[in-house]
Formats: structure tokens, sequence, C-alpha cells
């Protein structure tokens, strides 16, 4: 039903905008294949002594204007063209932004629920021993993406640098302030979609205070967000897990679903009067005034577009739209905040821990914030305009942005050799 | 029916595990390829419109050494042939005992359709594409399919210009002007007709006397045709894409590679004696040696039965499909299997390696000496475990490549 090559849909968000701005045929064929693509074999010895092995990749959308940037994934069902479907998505993401930087994805085929630590900092280090060549801070800089953390970024750090024999912290960013991590990562995805809100409902003479919210997810953007919007006043009326979630037209105390949640529980069992227990889908179709879809890809699509009923749609996760669903709220008058500018910020201050670790010199978070809302904020003021010059959706505005850069960076570098 | 090749690989580890009762780890370590890189190449064509092709380069195993492998250019290249061929090419490395690994490497393009420039332009910005998959130490391209010695020259050039300093170890089947090595052109040829001298010295028989057919007049049949010319076989057929030619009493295969080098077809070659026959014809005619050396899939479950010689001598990769393996060993038919009979072509491109990065070269005849050293050495280790054990000889060389694998894999050990 949801199953879309991601590939594909990711490369007819490209096409929508180069056909409103007649993009060079050359250039969007060449946007549209990705620079490289590495399998690798990565051999385990597990726990009880048998060979275990596991498929891994590394993908280069782009890196015309400047080093590959993007995430690395475990998760059981990677595909080659998930991959690059996101390193595609990277590659507009920091053109948009204007970060000097291109892009790229990483991903492992595995259960990480199903190794032990051990196994894990194995998988890891022999992972990153195989890409080492496709890596490094002036070739392709990782992060954490689906199931990584800071962990294994330290262990991807540590590997490439004793391959390379000097302390390399600017290999990967989500590091652990401790060997060369930023402040204010964390919080970074869910920071900056605050900041666009913010500025968006002042322009629409919308009063974010009171508004009705409804998210879905409860993760690194999920919460940060939750937390943020309740603090200033917003009614979170819904939010939910993997596993479902609740529901309350009065609004949740968000506070105390975070301990709920820290204490390993699951939100749909959170029963309390007065709370509703909700599936993600029933989420979705929530009506309220601000969805934030930040949970995983393809949530809102063909068959329930119909039925969302908010007025702005905060993409907080990566392509939780597909383009048909785009279509129909589109037609709905619904307001599409894109993956791409909504949860920049966390791609936002993985570039400013990147320079802290080219520079060794760290900054506070009172900096990394202000310079976060000045890249966001830039971007967000370019789609705005362009969006209401062209009447266009802030999506189709964003990717000509982001392709317009990318075409200029082409035209001055030429074809080598 | 199109198999798939890597498919096919991995069911010939599978045989080959079961037969040496191999570790169950080991086994599913050399199914699997250890890095497969895929490159965009993207082209300014003449008319000036961009043109993306898609590349490959695949390491099946470092564990011996770099990789070696070819690269092909054909329209129909995809990742799990190239895959399948560098599985093969770790097989025939370790067989030679050669401190090789298995790589290989393709472009999906059909080159007749590109000017020269653009066919230098696609070279260059393939070699650039995979410049850290590829290097003396790393894994050492050579001609294949559609690629020749001016393409690896491009390739040589474009590496070393890149790292800044000439590199000729980069890749092996360069011009002799530029590193490349005296013999190689002749090298499987010769590696052969090492093989079949050996064979038939184990079978108690005179080669001189041997009745010959070979399919294909190539860069190998040709160089095997002519050796055996001089040696006094009687050749009595040889086939190109245009048609076979045969005579019972022996072709002159001087004559006809003179006329096949000034650039006809054997179809046109005019000799009464002599008549034109069919593919088919030229593979189940009565022989005593057959060597196919042409293409892959040529001796099949459909024709198998029909093969009428005592020896095949396989010339060409993959000739004979595993269905005709069966049926001709069950005929009592000798079948010298490729990764050992034309492993020639390797073990010179091994000593191309080798000068090269010794920067000192060898004649003609040192070449021709040590190569039949290798090969020979190969053979006899083939032949004794084929005898040992009652097994088709290519079974055996099969054991003893993945066995030299396996050791190393065990000896190494899984990092970190």
């Amino acid at each position: 039903m949801r199953d879309i090559n991601p590939f594909e849909s990711a490369k007819k968000k490209l096409d929508i905008a180069a056909n409103v701005i007649d993009l060079d045929e050359n250039t969007l064929k060449y946007l549209k294949k990705v620079e490289r693509s590495l399998i690798v074999s990565i051999p385990v010895v597990m726990d009880n002594g048998s060979l275990q092995i596991f498929e891994g990749y590394r993908v280069h959308h782009s890196t015309l204007r400047g080093p590959g940037k993007g995430g690395l994934r475990y998760s059981p069902d990677v595909t080659l063209d998930e991959i690059k479907a996101l390193a595609f998505l990277m590659t507009f993401k920091t053109s948009l932004l204007e970060l000097p930087l291109g892009g790229s994805k990483g991903g492992v085929r595995v259960d990480k629920k199903k190794l032990s630590l051990n196994e894990l900092r194995h998988l890891t280090r022999r992972y990153t021993s195989e890409i080492l060549n496709m890596i490094g801070e002036d070739i392709d800089i990782l992060a954490p993406d689906m199931n990584t953390g800071e962990q294994e970024m330290a262990w991807i750090m540590d590997t490439y640098s004793m391959n390379k024999g000097k302390p390399s912290p600017g290999v990967v960013t989500g590091k652990p302030i401790e060997i060369g991590g930023t402040v204010g990562r964390t919080d970074a995805p869910g920071t900056g979609m605050f900041y666009i809100l913010e500025t968006l409902c002042e322009r629409q003479n919308f009063s974010l205070k009171s508004s009705k919210v409804a998210i879905q997810g409860f993760g690194k953007v999920g919460k940060v967000v939750a937390q943020i919007l309740n603090n200033v006043g917003c009614n979170i009326i819904a939010i939910t897990d993997s596993e479902g979630g609740v529901y309350s037209d009065k609004g949740l105390n968000i506070n105390k679903l975070i301990n709920w949640k820290q204490k390993g529980n699951s939100l749909k069992d959170h029963e309390r009067s007065n709370i509703k227990v909700i599936t993600n889908e029933e989420l979705l179709c929530t009506k309220c005034d601000i969805l934030i879809p930040a949970a995983i890809e393809n949530q809102i699509f063909s068959k329930n577009a119909d039925n969302i009923d908010c007025k702005i749609i905060l993409e907080g996760a990566n392509s939780p739209t597909t383009s048909q669903a785009d279509e129909i709220l589109k037609e709905k008058g619904i307001i599409i905040i894109p993956d791409i500018l909504a949860n920049a910020g966390g791609l936002c201050v993985s570039y400013f821990e990147y320079i802290q670790d080219l520079h060794s010199y760290f900054w506070n978070l009172e900096r990394v914030n202000r310079e976060m809302k000045r890249i966001l904020l830039r971007a967000f003021e370019s789609i705005l305009n362009l969006s209401s010059e062209k009447e266009i959706t802030y999506r189709t505005a964003a990717y000509i942005i982001g392709a317009e850069r990318l075409a200029k960076a082409h035209e001055l570098r030429g074809l080598f050799p | 029916m199109e198999l798939n090749p890597f498919e096919v690989a991995k069911e010939q580890i599978d045989i080959v595990a079961k037969e040496m009762g191999l570790d169950p780890n080991i086994t599913r370590y050399l199914k699997k390829i250890e890095k497969a890189l895929i490159v965009s190449i993207p082209i300014m064509m003449d008319n000036g419109s961009l043109q993306i092709f898609e590349g490959y380069r695949v390491h099946h195993s470092t564990v011996r050494g770099p990789g070696k492998g070819g690269i092909r250019y054909a329209p129909n290249v995809n990742l799990d042939e190239v895959k399948a061929l560098a599985t093969w090419m770790t097989w025939k490395c370790s067989l030679l005992k050669l401190p090789f690994g298995g790589a290989k490497g393709g472009i999906c393009v059909n080159p007749r359709e590109l000017s020269k420039k653009e066919l230098e332009k696609l070279t260059r910005r393939y070699a650039s594409e995979i410049i850290n998959f590829i290097g003396p130490n790393i894994d050492v391209p050579a001609p294949d399919v559609n690629t020749n010695a001016q393409i690896m020259a491009w390739i040589m050039d474009t590496y070393s210009m890149n790292k800044g300093r000439a590199v000729p170890g980069v890749v092996t089947g360069k011009p002799v002007e530029i590193g490349g090595s005296v013999g190689r052109n002749s090298a499987t040829g010769r590696g052969l007709y090492f093989v079949i001298d050996a064979m038939c010295e184990k079978l108690n028989i005179s080669l001189e006397s041997q009745k010959i057919i070979i399919q294909g007049f190539g860069n190998v049949g040709g160089w095997i045709a002519n050796l055996l010319y001089e040696r006094g076989c009687k050749i009595l057929a040889v086939s190109d894409i245009s048609s076979g030619i045969y005579y019972s009493e022996g072709l002159e295969i001087n004559k006809l590679l003179d006329w096949v080098h000034s650039g006809n077809f054997l179809k046109d070659y005019k000799d009464q004696r002599y008549k034109l026959i069919s593919n088919n014809d030229l593979l189940t005619s009565d022989c005593d040696i057959l060597i196919p050396a042409a293409l892959e899939n040529q001796i099949t479950e459909a024709n198998a039965n029909e093969i009428r010689c005592k020896i095949v001598l396989e010339g060409a990769n993959g000739p004979t499909t595993p269905e005709a393996d069966k049926i001709l060993f069950n005929k009592g038919i000798h079948l010298i299997p490729d990764i050992l009979s034309n492993a020639g072509g390797v073990c010179v491109s091994y000593f191309e390696y080798v000068q090269d990065i010794r920067a000192y070269f060898w004649d003609l005849d040192r070449i021709n000496k040590e190569l039949k050293r290798m090969i020979l050495e190969a053979f006899e280790e083939v032949y004794k475990l084929h005898k040992m054990r009652e097994i088709p000889l290519r079974t055996a060389a099969y054991i003893i490549a993945v066995q030299r694998i396996a050791r190393a894999i065990e000896l190494r050990g899984i990092f970190p």
C-alpha cells in the first residue's frame, strides 16, 4: 500500500520544481543520478562464535557544493534505493541552507535490537573501516540517523582516527561533547522547527499560543518540539510513539508523559481519565491547528490525505508526506512546511559541530542557537518570497532554490575531465 | 533462460564446500563480495548533450592480496555479472598462487556508439570515480570485453595525473611503451599450450599426432592454433564470428592467420579443399582435442552428448555449462577447466605488475619460462587431486583454490 520506491518519489519532487523554472535538461539528468554508491559486506564474529555477514551502504548523491553530509541508519529493511533517496534529500537540504556541503547517506541492514553491545561495536567499526576511503572531513561527514546515536558516532570517530593515525573528530557529527561534539545538537531539530513555526505564525497573523497541536513521534524530534511548544503555551492535544499514543482535547501534560516514557513505558499505556488512547492513523486525522509528523516516512499518503484536518503541517520527519498526498493537501489549502526546511535545524547544528571541530574552537549554546536561527530564517525568507511570487507551495519553492544553487555550481565547475 | 551469473557462482561455492567439508562460516563469507562501488559517469557527448553511464567495480576478495580483474564495456553489463566475474578471479588467482584477490569492473555502455573522444572521456571519468578503489596495492584492473591496451593507457594516465606521479602498476595490459610486458598478448594461448602438452604426457599420448578443433581465432584461439600448428598437430577446424572452416587433413594455420590479421573474415578465405561449417558442427566434429576459445555457454546440455573428443581444453571463460560438465565426465572426456587452462593471461598480467612495481623488465624468454613454471605447478596440483579423489579436474581446481582462500581467512581472522 505504502510501498513506494523512495528514490523514485524523491526524484518526482525535483521534477515538479524543475517544471516551474525550466531547469536545464542536462542539469536535471545529472541531479537525478547519485554520484556513487558503495555496497560493503560486514563480517562480524558473533558472541556465540558464528560468523554473520551484514550488508552496508554509503551513497554520495552530490559533492558539487562540498563534502557529502548525511546520517547513518541501522535498520533491518534498509535498501539501496532508500539510502539514495535520503542522500538526494540531503543535497537539497544543504543547498537550501547554503551550507558548503553536499548530500549523502549510509545504512546497515541490521536489526540492532538483536545485537549485543560487543557485536554492535564490531559491526560499527568494521563498517567504518570498509567505507574509510569514502568518508572524511573533506569527503563525506556522517551523523546519527535511525537507530544510531552518540555511541556509534564515537566508535566511528575512533576507528577512523586510529586508521588515519590522528584524531579526526570532523569525520562525524553528533558525537558526545567530550570528544568534539557540540552543545545544542540534541535539541536542534526541535528548536529549529520552533523558529520556523514561530515565524510562519507571525506572517499569517496566527496565534501560536493556545493553538491545538498533534504530534506523531515522541523521539529525538517529537519530544523536544512538544516540550518547546508546551512551554510557549500551545495545547498539545495528541501525541504518539511507534505503538500508538494518547489524546485529550484539553491538552496533555507533556512533562508527565516524558517521565512516563523515560521509565520505559509506551504512551498508549498511560491511562488516565480525560485521556483517550489513539492509534497513529487516528493521530494523523485528529482535528487540530498544527500537525507535526515527526516519526517515519510516507505517513500522509493518498489514502488518508483527504482526512487530514489541520491548518499547518510541520514536517519533523524526513518525507512524511508522499507526492500524491501533497497534491491533495494543496487542494485543501493546508500549508506544509517541508522537511528540507522544517527539520533542518539538526543538519545546521551538525554543520556547526563540523566547523568547530575543524577550527578546534567551541561555541556556547547561545551562539549555536543564534546562528541556527539566522540560517534557518534566511532560507525560510527566500522560500516565502519565491512561493508568493510564483504562487507555488513551500516545498516546490524550497526545491527550486536548492536546485538553482546546485545548477549554478554544476555550470561553474563543468564536467571533468 | 538467462542464468543469474552470481547465483551460478554461489552455487559452485556450495558444491565445492560440500565436497571438501568447508566450515559453514567460511562458506558464508566466500559467497559475499567484499565491496561493490557503483558510480555515475557523466559525459558531455560530441553533440553537446549530457549522457550518464553507470559503472561498477567489485572486490570479491582481497584476502590474499590486492584485487585483480578486468574491466568490460558492454551494453548488458550489470552488477551481478561483475560480482560473478570478480568471484571467478578470486579462484583463478588463488589456484595459480598469485598474491592477488579477485575483482572485476564494467561500464554499461555500447562502446561502438561512442566516438574516440567520448570513449576517452568515459574511461578517464570512470578511472577518477574509482580512484580510491584501485591502485597497485588495492586493486589492479586489466582489459576484458571491449577494452584494450589504449584504454588501459588512459586509465594509467588518469590515475598517475591524479596521484601526481607515474603509477604504471595500477593496471596491466598496457602498451609496452608505458610499462606493459612483452609476451602478454600470447600469454593465454601459450598457457593453454603448456597445459595441453602436460596433459598429453599424463595420458601417455603424443601431442603431435592429435587432431584439434578450435572454436575462436582471436587473441586466444589464434595463438593456440599457431603454437599447436608449429608443433605439428593437425588443426581440423577453427572459427571466427563469420563462420567455421574445416579440412580433414589439417588447415594451413599460418596462411589463415595472415588472412585474418589483414582484416578479413574466415568465410571469405578461398581454398577449395576447405569447407565452411557451422558452430555446432564444429563443436561436434570428430577430433582428439576440442578447444572452445570464444564465448561462454557453448557446450551445453543440448550438444554435450554429441561432443566427440578425448580432451576439452577451455580457452574461453565458462564455455561449458554445469549440466554439460556432468555429461562429459560420464562420457570419460577429460575437461581442463578455464580457471586453470586460460590462466596464462592473468599470470603474465601478474608479471607485468611485478615488473612495474620493481621497475625492472624481463625478456620474452623469462616471461615464458616463468609462465610455464607457474601454470604447470598448478596443473600438477590439480591433476594429483583429481587422480587421488577421482573427481573432475574442475572440482579439483576449485577445491585447491577455495582451500587456499579459506586458510588465508582463518589466518587473518575477522577485523576488528
